[in-house]
């Protein structure tokens, strides 16, 4: 029930169709019975009032016969009544008809000699109340009923009855039954006709609705297909216009639309492009004058011994400045990377937690001790670019380590059957929770203010955010002013796959 | 001294690298284009060749395969690309190593280095009827000698030296190109199918290196 309401609202030709096919029922119907009920009074009342005429017309024939006749004898006289009652009889045995003659005076006994009742027929047929008026009236009179047998047969028809006065035998009460058989059989016969033409127009109007709805909804349809297929990327997508009607005229402006939209996603994309390939060329173009750069400051790095003590710490922070540029130089290339799609990944297998070990080994001895590891003592293979996962672990240990204030580092590896995931604690400076999206933005920075005690390029986590996504896997940071920052890396095991579960809640427990 | 012949259009990062080189006790010829490549190469030949990818004249792919027609030196590209095709191709026309800038001064001469040394190690070695004369530094095949470069000899040599083991890419990247760390693999690849190219009858069934697979490269077994 629910489920067919919720398609009709869905569906504009389904509303339509029923809607339609609704009122067409009902006027079937409407008109159905109207013409069924004017026919029908028609034809009966047609009947009666011819048979009335009739039955008027032989009683007085009949009457006036026995009132003229002078018959020598009784004899003759139930001759004549015999003769009139027997022809009435084969005259309705022909049109099915029944004749019944009944004495008023019910106990005048000699007056009942012409009293006749068809054999079968249940005298209860002629209600009492309609012989009470005939007795009283002069006129014929006539009405319904339902004409029974003794043998349970009962048939629609009606009644007309009048009196007849017998010479020498009094007042007889005639009753002529006609059964309306035939009639009722015509109106049925009519009933069926009319039924059958209404289903028929039923079903015609409905194939005509959705004939022209299908004119009218299939290319609001197309609209909303092509519209959909626009919203998936599809900027070519266009409307068929084949002729010049109101729906064509959408399907124009919808075309002109698509066109506008294109030709501005065109444009942006070409800007953001250009953009890209921008920093991309000042990138490369960068790298020549820096190579010259380095090598000249590293000749003089190499040679600072015997320089004047201020001259070698200048070369030193000159070589320092240089790495960290080349850092940064580098960083903008792989943005420019990720923001261009360029991004490539070089899937293989690897062991997770032998890649983390790795990251801390790689660190200085002061900075590698304050690290604690706790991790499963088997391997976790897993299918991934080693390169990035390693440049995700090293930039959140970087920040970690720049962070902490030289407390501990707590790293955690933990697993589920699908997904690895790693966290990282420090116990440092931390951050606003409503900064925690901030974090992976490029060059932010928590408190501007703040002095950059780091040579971090201010776009290692997004770096690492874009790698993580490039794995379908998920980065998430939690921190608190001064009680340290908790970053989890949930990775999926196989590649291709997303992280679904994650083995390392966000929030981690609060030690102090 | 060994001669290093610099090509690239940047003047003051060729002289650069002629300071750093000299100091490292090499000599330096300078080229700033490469359709003087040539000319000088002819006259004076280097013992290798450090070639910017970005020239003006004739681009540096071009160059390097003009240099392979004639010669088997050792050369060593410089790009400021580290993840473009250039790369590929500059493999593919004959380069044996690449460095992308900015690199550090103790880096360039020491994979120069690792190009000019000679494994002085007495004694032939053979992969079935492939014959290799580590002293004459000479290949020779059915009585034919096949010219390899010193890079091709050198990852030949390695294989044959040990003829059960399987080299890992990164293993042969260590032993034949110097790298400590993890590098392009792509090196490797682009070398094998090279040296296959020469050394082998069919490269596509090859019998003399053969490919783990998963694995690496090893060399085939000896048959006649």
């Amino acid at each position: 029930m629910l489920i067919s309401k919720i398609k009709v609202r869905q569906s504009l030709s389904l509303k339509v169709l029923l809607t339609n096919l609704a009122f067409a029922i009902f006027i079937a119907i409407f008109i159905g019975i109207l013409i069924h009920d004017r026919v029908s009074s028609t034809v009966i009342n047609e009947k009666i009032s011819i048979s009335k005429i009739e039955t008027a017309n032989a009683l007085n024939l009949a009457q006036g016969h026995f009132n003229i006749a002078r018959f020598q004898d009784d004899k003759g006289l139930r001759k004549v009544v015999q003769d009139f009652i027997t022809s009435s009889r084969e005259d309705g045995s022909l049109s099915g008809r029944e004749t019944v003659i009944l004495s008023i005076n019910k106990n005048a006994k000699d007056q009942n000699i012409y009293q006749t009742v068809p054999t079968l027929l249940v005298l209860d047929s002629i209600p009492e109340k309609f012989r009470d008026q005939i007795r009283k009236s002069d006129q014929i009179l006539d009405k319904r009923v339902t004409i029974r047998y003794s043998d349970g047969g009962e048939f629609p028809g009606f009644l007309i009855g009048g009196k007849l006065s017998i010479p020498r035998s009094g007042d007889y009460e005639i009753y002529y039954l006609f059964k309306l058989n035939s009639q009722y059989k015509s109106i049925a016969d009519i009933t069926w006709v009319l039924l059958v033409t209404g289903i028929l127009l039923i079903i015609l109007i409905g194939f005509s609705t959705q004939f022209v709805i299908r004119q009218v909804v299939s290319p609001v349809k197309e609209a909303a297909l092509v519209a959909e297929k626009f919203t998936h990327g599809d900027l070519s997508s266009r409307m068929t216009v084949a002729s010049d009607d109101e729906l064509a005229s959408l399907g124009n402006s919808f075309n002109e639309m698509a066109v506008s939209i294109q030709q501005q996603i065109y444009r942006l994309e070409n800007l953001s492009t250009l953009q890209q390939r921008f920093v991309s060329d000042v990138s490369h173009e960068l790298r020549t004058p820096l190579t010259t750069l380095r090598m000249a400051a590293d000749v003089i790095y190499q040679a600072k011994d015997g320089f004047d003590s201020s001259i070698a710490r200048s070369s030193e922070l000159l070589v320092n400045q240089i790495d960290r540029f080349e850092l940064l130089l580098s960083d903008l290339l792989e943005v420019s990377r990720f923001d261009a799609d360029a991004a490539a990944l070089g899937i293989t297998t690897f062991d997770f937690v032998n890649l983390v070990r790795k990251c801390v080994d790689y660190l200085h001895p002061s900075k590698s001790s304050l690290v604690e590891i706790s991790a499963p003592t088997h391997s976790i293979e897993i299918e991934a670019d080693p390169r990035r996962v390693e440049r995700i672990m090293r930039n959140l240990i970087t920040n970690a380590i720049d962070h902490g204030e030289n407390k501990k580092i707590e790293i955690k590896i933990a697993e589920s059957e699908n997904e690895v995931a790693v966290s990282v604690r420090d116990f440092g400076l931390g951050f606003n929770q409503a900064d925690a999206a901030k974090l992976f933005e490029r060059f932010w920075r928590a408190d501007p203010s703040r002095a950059r005690t780091s040579g971090g390029t201010g776009l290692g986590l997004s770096i690492a955010l874009e790698d993580t996504k490039l794995h379908q896997g998920q980065l998430l940071a939690w921190g608190n002013p001064n009680q340290g920052a908790h970053f989890v890396l949930t990775l999926p095991k196989h590649y291709g796959t997303a992280a679904y579960s994650f083995p390392i809640k966000l929030e981690p427990d609060i030690t102090y | 001294m060994p001669l290093v012949m610099v090509v690239d259009d940047d003047q003051d990062l060729a002289e650069m690298l002629s300071i750093v080189l000299t100091g490292a006790g090499m000599e330096v010829d300078l080229v700033g284009r490469g359709d003087q490549v040539i000319d000088l190469f002819n006259s004076h030949t280097p013992d290798l060749v450090l070639l910017d990818l970005m020239l003006p004249g004739i681009g540096g792919i071009e160059v390097c395969k003009i240099i392979r027609q004639r010669s088997m030196v050792p050369i060593l590209m410089l790009t400021a690309k580290g993840d473009t095709q250039d790369i590929v191709l500059g493999l593919e026309a004959g380069a044996d190593d690449y460095m992308v800038k900015p690199f550090k001064p103790q880096e360039l001469v020491a994979r120069i280095n690792t190009r000019l040394r000679r494994i002085n190690k007495v004694g032939n070695l053979a992969i079935g009827n492939l014959l290799i004369d580590q002293l004459e530094h000479k290949v020779v095949k059915e009585g034919q000698e096949i010219l390899l470069t010193r890079l091709e000899f050198d990852l030949l040599v390695t294989l044959a030296k040990e003829p059960g083991r399987v080299f890992t890419r990164e293993a042969l990247l260590s032993e034949v190109w110097g790298y400590q760390h993890a590098a392009d693999t792509r090196l490797v690849n682009v070398h094998v199918q090279r040296l296959r190219s020469k050394i082998e009858v069919n490269a596509e069934s090859p019998e003399y290196v053969l490919t783990v697979r998963g694995v690496g490269y090893k060399a085939g077994a000896a048959k006649i």
